[in-house]
């Protein structure tokens, strides 16, 4: 190992006083450093990219305020300072029962979904080098749909709908790997292959309903639009424990994840185990899509608008995780309230709002990206 | 032993293939290929589009794992070794090198230190050291919060080299380290890479130009179908006869009146 000799006395002197933050002399642009000493007397450090966490918290301020204005409009309208008196359980019954029974907990689906999206978009996004390598685009929604949908209508083995999803994801994603390849997620090839297989499973889908009475193809319609309204619970339950599992795991994995945003030969000359560390983070796109398809059915757009904010907002030091799952969380709120509050009382399900929103923008980028390979 | 007061300096390491194999599927590129790199220099692979010089690099680098033999870093086989710990004593500059849009050249060089953090140790004085230094070396204080984007084709080849210089590994090994770059620019580059051997670096680079081989390096491999036709100091091995083997053309060689390497005049195709 090397010695450090001059900087040895630095870091102890700094470490005598215990955590310390470091101003700009010491840290790079943009960071505040963190240090202090371990147990061992080893030196720890985090760098916290200011950009970044002021990202995280313009989107958490965000997400609050359109979670108030989720839990007050409506067809009932809860005026926010009546909100307060609702949520600690006074206030009118009627507006109780509104907002602690049917707003709250869909609010949480929304945000749980949302960020569970957004979060494997971003990491797919990574993996592939490509904004359009989302779990949406490239079929693994219309695979674990396909599934589902099969489970619901009677069609094989009777298993949840959650692990039926992530039977259909699993096997959306190995057959668009089969199909490309020894390229892997790369390029647009393999995004073209990931269309073709969501196509297949989307009219898998709709032969599945086509078959079936009119009932059960009503009572397996929320899976064909993605919707918040009405989930299973069980579903809810496997999403709410994934979730924080998931983003753990994908902060486990971020440092790798920026250093595999350059070309391979960098990433694997900068020290990272690469097609390990991408079996990893695909495996946790894969289970995240999954989740968040068994409860709110394939809800377009989230994972490609969702980063995509993510990104604008942070620096591009790092991926953005947390912000990913913030902004798809943001999305998908805003959306369910628009497609809950526009038409009422007829209510839009939330996948059809976030396509609306989102195709324009996917076309913005198809545009842009064949404008600047020309 | 080294100490960051000095990033460019440290302590050799030897590099050298055993009986090397590199092969794409069924398609053999190289067989039983030998070579120790000589410590502390700089090294040229050369040789005609497609004779292996680039799968050669990748191999020496573990970018390719070998279909027979071994690569061997100060004598130990190197895909024994944890990806971490080979970033630390070899650092490598592929030709395709992509970056994140909108990143800074202070930001690239400090990816270079990535093997030597952790999840719990992002940043020490170590690091800014190195990291200064590297810059300094490539001469890019001016530039450090420019974005890669806004650079020169020069200037963004010198900070991807500084990112490899900020990885503060005995190795070097660079892929084609000035293809795409004028004349100017290709000379500010190889004399970066003259002052890191200087500082007792051993470096690797896979060339096109056999001039510019020449000129700046102090062992030269040529190489021809997937094996080595010539090794040695380019004044003593480059001849007309492996030119016409390497290229397939007629020269006349003239010693540089400056420098004594060897530089190509009258190029013609050879007659036959």
């Amino acid at each position: 190992m090397n010695s450090y000799s001059s900087s040895d006395v630095a870091m102890k002197r700094s470490a005598d006083r215990g955590p310390t933050l470091h101003g700009p002399a010491h840290a790079p642009n943009g960071t505040w450093c963190l240090a202090w000493s371990g147990n061992g007397g080893q030196q720890h450090s985090l760098l916290i990219d200011r950009r970044g966490l002021a990202a995280n918290l313009l989107l958490a301020l965000g997400l609050m305020a359109s979670s108030l204005a989720y839990l007050s409009l409506g067809s009932l309208t809860v005026a926010p300072w009546e909100l307060i008196d609702v949520l600690a359980g006074g206030g009118d019954p009627v507006a109780s029962f509104m907002v602690q029974e049917l707003r709250l907990p869909r609010l949480a689906i929304a945000c749980l979904t949302g960020a569970a999206f957004a979060l494997s978009g971003c990491l797919m996004q990574t993996l592939a080098r490509n904004r359009l390598a989302t779990p949406g685009i490239i079929g693994i929604d219309n695979g674990a749909t396909a599934f589902a949908v099969a489970s619901v209508v009677g069609i094989g083995v009777v298993i949840a709908p959650p692990a039926m999803a992530l039977a259909g994801a699993a096997t959306a994603t190995a057959l668009t790997f089969g199909l490309v390849g020894g390229g892997g997620a790369r390029g647009y090839r393999f995004i073209v292959a990931g269309i073709g297989v969501g196509a297949v499973f989307g009219a898998i889908t709709q032969l599945l309903l086509a078959r079936v009475s009119i009932d059960v193809a009503n009572s397996a319609y929320p899976w064909t639009v993605g919707t918040l309204n009405a989930r299973p619970s069980n579903a809810v339950a496997a999403l709410a424990l994934g979730l924080p599992l998931g983003l753990l795991a994908a902060l486990g994995l971020s440092r790798a994840l920026a250093v595999m945003r350059f070309s391979e030969s960098v990433a694997k000359g900068l020290g990272q185990p690469v097609n390990r560390r991408r079996h990893q983070a695909l495996i946790l796109a894969v289970i995240l899509t999954a989740l968040a398809v068994a409860v709110a059915g394939p809800v377009g757009m989230v994972g490609l608008i969702g980063p995509e904010i993510a990104r604008y907002l942070s620096s591009s030091r790092s991926v953005p995780i947390v912000a990913s799952a913030l902004a798809g969380a943001l999305v998908m709120v805003l959306s369910d309230l628009v497609g809950r509050t526009l038409f009422t009382p007829i209510e839009v399900p939330v996948g059809i709002v976030t396509s609306v929103v989102g195709a324009p923008y996917l076309l913005w980028i198809l545009l842009r990206t064949s404008r600047s390979l020309a | 032993m080294s100490t960051p007061s000095d990033a460019l300096g440290d302590e050799a390491a030897g590099l050298e293939a055993s009986d090397l194999g590199l092969a794409y599927g069924k398609h053999t590129i190289i067989e039983a290929l030998n070579l120790s790199l000589p410590q502390g220099q700089v090294t040229a692979i050369v040789g005609p589009n497609g004779c292996g010089k680039s799968t050669l690099l990748a191999g020496l680098a573990r970018l390719h794992t070998p279909s027979q033999g071994h690569v061997l870093l100060d004598g130990q086989d190197i895909q024994r070794l944890p990806s971490r710990a080979l970033a630390t004593r070899l650092a490598l500059l592929p030709q395709e090198t992509h970056a994140p849009e909108g990143l800074t050249v202070s930001e690239l060089i400090r990816f270079g230190r990535q093997p030597h953090q952790g999840w719990l140790r992002q940043w020490s004085e170590e690091d800014q050291c190195v990291v200064a230094q590297a810059m300094e070396a490539a001469d890019l204080q001016g530039l450090a919060d420019r974005s890669l984007d806004a650079l020169s084709g020069g200037q963004r080849q010198r900070a991807w080299i500084a990112m490899t210089i900020a990885q503060h590994t005995p190795l070097l090994l660079l892929d084609e380290p000035t293809s795409a770059l004028d004349l100017g620019h290709q000379i500010e580059v190889f004399e970066l890479i003259r002052r890191l051997a200087a500082k007792g670096r051993t470096v690797v680079m896979v060339v096109h130009d056999l001039a510019s081989a020449c000129r700046y390096a102090d062992y030269l491999v040529a190489m021809h179908e997937g094996a080595i036709i010539a090794e040695g100091d380019p004044r003593d091995i480059v001849t007309p006869t492996l030119v016409r083997q390497l290229y397939g053309i007629d020269c006349t060689l003239i010693p540089d009146p400056e420098t004594g390497s060897p530089l190509l005049a009258g190029i013609r195709r050879a007659s036959s």
